[in-house]
């Protein structure tokens, strides 16, 4: 079955990702991530000084600013800032640097759906270009389901979604896929527990519209999948970027 | 100095009331009684506040109700206006639903500009009230391309102990169903709408809602996750992670949202539409008792 989009041949195919990091010279660390049309792009400073106001005695303070494609921010970017900030509280080691502050800014470069998903990725990749102590990588993906073949198709672009009963974004962290491997390995011992255990821990999920209670388990699996991909990629990315440092430096 | 160390060893260096502890050490204090499968409130952990839900409370607006969920109460106003429908849908009417969380309901919101809170929870019943298509907007269409009505949901919160989100949904929901809107007549680009008379079924028209979206909130507590339903104000500023449920009549999901807080199991997720499922029989019986 082909997709709207015509450059996939399957329900279950994400766009190509890219990504490239340390591209803005006066921030901590910076990066920018891309579902195929969706682009976004993040900035991190700190630990900086903190307001008073928003000080914290014993962990840093986390800011997020999300900017629109165009026009001044509105009431959806503030669910987006306040969605991905208490997402990445419990996994920022923020206990490390008391009393400073942590900016994250979000700009949207290019919007063809799955803005959310790509915020994410965008974010963990800027954080890991930074420096900053994380206790796991997190990777979103985002899916949807048809409003009329009731099927669901992954990363959807806003054609897509147009034509959508529900929309799931899920958010995985690198530490949920090893429990699941060990799921699985358990899987073989106890046939028993097959469906339960080999079900990914889940950090983030956001969905709404019209599904059943099935439909979200099956869209949380296939995500989980997709995520897989994504952490692959995350890797392979600051792999590649620390081999070029260390290349620069050895010249 | 030898008597005064021994005075102190032989009565406990600080001895404090339960509530010093409990200002001193929230979490601590928190974490005792959940530790005994009860909350501070008498409440168990998976347990609901009583609701209330009065409809009408407005009389100038066109549909109203108030909803207490324990300590927390709020107001839902909706008041229908002849607009210009947007280009993109010309026979389709618009709904513009609005949190307001001002310091009139807590010491925590400031005056100003609407605060996060308030502007997240409007989004999100934003959304619901769109994706889950709760109601045909061609229903509010008086005229293609010329007129259609704008219904202008306001929620003000009056007093804030904590799941503002389930209070407002519920009032936007019991508001929703209490709404009349007089016939409108339209000619030669005139919309009239008739006044004067008493509101009957003859003058005037209820809306024809798809489907009602309850929800059913849980915050996780502390490193195990422990799940409490239905937070008040000092459950929601000790932990970090929340999950809501929204489920319609027909047991039929409308949002599934978990932020904040470490990774949760699915089974846990699940754990929590099923009660959710309950809770939403439980609020629909409430709503129908008035």
């Amino acid at each position: 079955m082909s997709r709207l989009d015509r450059t996939r041949t399957s329900a279950h195919q994400l766009r190509p990702f890219f990504s490239s990091q340390n591209l803005l010279n006066r921030s901590d660390g910076s990066a920018q991530f891309d579902f195929g049309g969706s682009s976004v792009l993040c900035s991190v400073v700190g630990p900086a000084e903190v307001k008073l106001r928003d000080e914290k005695l014993d962990k840093a303070t986390i800011e997020v600013v999300a900017r629109p494609l165009v026009g001044l921010p509105g009431v959806k970017d503030k669910a987006l800032e306040q969605n991905i900030r208490e997402s990445l509280e419990p996994l920022i080691l923020s206990g490390l640097h008391p009393r400073t502050m942590l900016q994250i800014v979000i700009q949207t470069m290019k919007d063809d759906g799955c803005i959310l998903s790509t915020a994410f990725n965008a974010v963990i990749l800027a954080l890991l270009d930074a420096g900053i102590p994380l206790k796991s990588i997190l990777g979103s993906v985002t899916c949807m389901i048809d409003a009329q073949s009731s099927e669901i198709l992954l990363d959807p672009t806003t054609e897509e979604l147009s034509r959508a009963r529900s929309t799931h974004v899920f958010v995985f962290d690198n530490k949920s896929s090893v429990q699941s491997e060990q799921g699985k390995m358990n899987v073989d011992t106890d046939d028993q527990e097959a469906g339960t255990s080999s079900l990914a821990a889940v950090l983030f999920s956001d969905s709404t519209g019209m599904f059943t209670e099935q439909e979200y388990f099956e869209c949380a699996h296939f995500c989980f999948k997709a995520s897989q991909a994504v952490h692959g990629f995350i890797r392979t990315a600051v792999q590649k970027k620390l081999e070029k440092e260390y290349q620069q430096t050895q010249a | 100095m030898a008597s005064t160390t021994d005075s102190l060893a032989a009565s406990p260096a600080f001895t404090f009331s339960a509530s010093t502890f409990q200002k001193l050490h929230p979490t601590e204090y928190f974490r005792k009684f959940i530790s005994q499968g009860v909350r501070p409130d008498g409440r168990l952990l998976d347990s609901f506040r009583p609701t209330t839900v009065h409809y009408g409370v407005i009389t100038t607006a066109n549909g109203s109700a108030m909803v207490r969920i324990g300590g927390t109460t709020v107001v839902c106003g909706i008041k229908a206006e002849v607009a210009e429908p947007k280009l993109d849908s010309p026979d389709q009417g618009y709904l513009v639903p609005n949190v307001d969380l001002s310091p009139i309901c807590s010491s925590a919101f400031r005056p100003g500009s609407p605060s996060e809170q308030a502007q997240v929870v409007s989004e999100a019943i934003h959304r619901v009230l769109k994706e889950s298509k709760v109601l045909d907007l061609k229903d509010l269409c008086i005229e293609e391309a010329k007129a259609v009505w704008a219904l202008w949901i306001d929620v003000v919160c009056v007093s804030y102990d904590g799941n503002i989100y389930d209070a407002a949904l519920i009032s936007v929901m019991a508001a929703l169903l209490n709404v009349r809107i007089r016939k409108p007549t339209y000619d030669e680009g005139i919309v009239k709408v008739p006044g004067g008379e008493a509101i009957n079924d003859e003058n005037s028209f209820k809306l024809n809602l798809t489907r009602i979206p309850l929800s059913t909130s849980f915050v996780l507590f502390d490193t195990d996750l422990t799940l409490l339903a239905d937070p008040n104000f000092a459950e929601e500023s000790i932990t970090q992670g929340q999950i809501s449920v929204t489920i319609d009549e027909h047991g039929r999901l409308c949002r599934i949202s978990k932020v904040g807080a470490a990774s949760t199991s699915q089974s846990l997720l699940k754990q929590c539409i099923e009660r959710a499922k309950i809770r939403s029989h439980e609020l629909r019986s409430i709503m129908n008792q008035q």
